[in-house]
């Protein structure tokens, strides 16, 4: 009779009392008491919460005034990637020929000004169409074009442009650029390209684009036009060109000099820039 | 001692041995960035939003007096590639990195920030005096590791110009 005028809370205790070992029994094996547990959780789980607001909040609140200047829209994310890669080379190859009597048919431009495609890296060549589009990189001429083009469109054709060979098949006619080594080489680029200059911070070119290493988005310039490269690295240090994630082209353009800038398109154009050259490769001979 | 104890601290020592295994196959990594709070970054992002965005880098004047100067660290550059402060007050580094794990290090002070992706650094150096220093990755983070350095001038704290809100300074707005 006694124990029905007893509360919850008062039982319990009296279970307590009487029970000096009552946390080493049943579901309170370890001291807790089960019941508090849900209420421990959902506790846990809003702080969580209020401290992922508080801190997006606090993010955005960051800087006050100006703009945000976005150099490219493309981030490279695992999903961009995919997107950049899974195009299809055979629709390209057919997509392709609105671009060949610019670009050429195999891929190789008959004019220096304009960029030869073959075999180029895919996420460069994405990242450029991309970029075009969201006129992010200015070009009277390219800017329409991949204005036209779909998602789609873009993978295909970068399938299609990467998978272009960049040395000529003895089993075809096809033709290659004329390559004049001797005319490209230069001490100065050599230099450049190799090791790049530590007392300026430059980095050796071949570090980012190959064949030493590559970084994301860097083409090779192995197969690169001369006035291309040199229009590219003239445009990238005067800012007229400034679609490079976090910089890294338009720093370095513009630490060269002009005459340094023209001896590196050179090296380009003449294609010494297939091998690896300095400490980690073969120099070219003299 | 008796079995309830024993077995107390068998799990204690199991659970101890657990941590280098989250940290190992980085299971800690999502509570790590929570107890980090607003100094973590997507390193793929940097330049779509946010503190590291292009005109956010170099150096913010603080209504304190100090100065802030954002940075980013990637393969094989520092950018801004040429950081100027003034001289005798704080300086706040903000720091991360797009790619690998650099340092910005200063040749010749005791100052070297470690730059990591996915993370803002937060460091608070104070030059004396003027001065021209040279910063020098002292990470190795691949083939252009030797050659990534930058610059940083300390100049008279009069000397330094005075940004209007929301601008940043360089070494070319000295
Ligand atoms: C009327 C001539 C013309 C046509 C047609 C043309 N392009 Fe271009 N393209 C150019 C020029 C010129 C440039 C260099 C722009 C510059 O100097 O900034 C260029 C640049 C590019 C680039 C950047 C390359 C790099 O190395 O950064 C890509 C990619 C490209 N074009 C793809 C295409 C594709 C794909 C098509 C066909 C759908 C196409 N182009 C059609 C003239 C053309
Ligand atoms: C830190 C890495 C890095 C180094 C070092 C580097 N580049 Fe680049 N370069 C890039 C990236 C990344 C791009 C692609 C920019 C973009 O996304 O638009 C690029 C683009 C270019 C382009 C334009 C290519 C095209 O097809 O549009 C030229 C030309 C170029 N670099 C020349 C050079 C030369 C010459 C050097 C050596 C002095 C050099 N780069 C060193 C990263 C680098
Ligand atoms: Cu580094």
């Amino acid at each position: 009779m006694s124990s029905s005028l007893l509360s919850a809370q008062e039982k319990e205790a009296a279970v307590r009392r009487n029970n000096p070992e009552w946390h080493l029994r049943g579901d309170n094996r370890l001291g807790f008491r089960s019941r508090r547990l849900p209420g421990l959780a959902a506790g846990i789980l809003v702080a969580i919460l209020l401290a992922a607001v508080a801190s997006t909040t606090l993010l955005g609140s960051v800087r006050a005034g100006s703009p945000d200047h976005v150099p490219s829209n493309v981030a490279w994310t695992a999903a961009t990637v995919a997107e950049a890669s899974g195009g299809n080379a055979f629709r390209g190859l057919l997509l392709a020929r609105r671009c060949e009597h610019c670009h050429g048919s195999e891929g190789f431009s008959p004019v220096g000004s304009t960029p030869n495609l073959a075999g180029m890296d895919k996420l460069a060549i994405w990242k450029q169409l991309e970029d075009f589009r969201d006129g992010k990189r200015s070009s009277p001429v390219m800017v329409p074009i991949a204005q036209s083009l779909s998602p789609r469109d873009v993978a295909d054709l970068v399938a299609y442009y990467a998978a272009l060979p960049i040395y000529p098949d003895p089993q075809d006619n096809r033709v290659f650029p004329e390559q004049n080594a001797q005319a490209g080489h230069s001490p100065i680029a050599f230099r450049l390209v190799a090791f790049g200059e530590g007392s300026r911070g430059i980095p050796p070119c071949q570090a980012c684009h190959g064949p030493v290493g590559y970084k994301v988005g860097a083409p090779s310039l192995a197969t690169q036009n001369a006035d291309y490269v040199l229009n590219q690295l003239d445009a990238f240090a005067d800012g007229s060109r400034a679609n490079d994630i976090n910089q890294p082209m338009r720093t370095i353009a513009a630490l060269l000099s002009e005459n340094e800038r023209e001896a590196l398109a050179a090296y380009y154009g003449a294609g010494l820039g297939l091998q690896p050259v300095g400490a980690s490769g073969i120099a070219p001979k003299q | 001692m008796n079995w309830r104890k024993a077995k107390l601290i068998i799990l204690t020592v199991l659970i101890l041995c657990l941590i280098p295994a989250t940290r190992y196959y980085q299971i800690d990594q999502p509570v790590m960035r929570w107890l980090q709070g607003p100094n973590r970054v997507n390193p793929a992002d940097l330049h779509l939003a946010g503190e590291f965005v292009e005109n956010n880098l170099g150096t913010q004047q603080d209504p304190d007096g100090s100065v802030t100067v954002r940075l980013i660290a990637q393969q094989y550059l520092f950018v801004p590639h040429c950081v100027l402060v003034p001289a005798g007050v704080p300086v706040h580094v903000r720091i991360t990195s797009a790619d690998a794990v650099h340092t910005f290090a200063l040749l010749g002070t005791q100052y070297a920030v470690k730059a990591l992706p996915g993370t803002i650094t937060e460091a608070e150096l104070r030059f004396a005096d003027a001065g021209d220093y040279t910063a020098s990755c002292a990470e190795f983070c691949g083939a252009g590791h030797f050659e990534m350095r930058s610059e940083l001038k300390v100049v008279p704290r009069e000397q330094f110009p005075a940004l209007g809100p929301g601008k940043r300074g360089g070494c070319a707005t000295q």
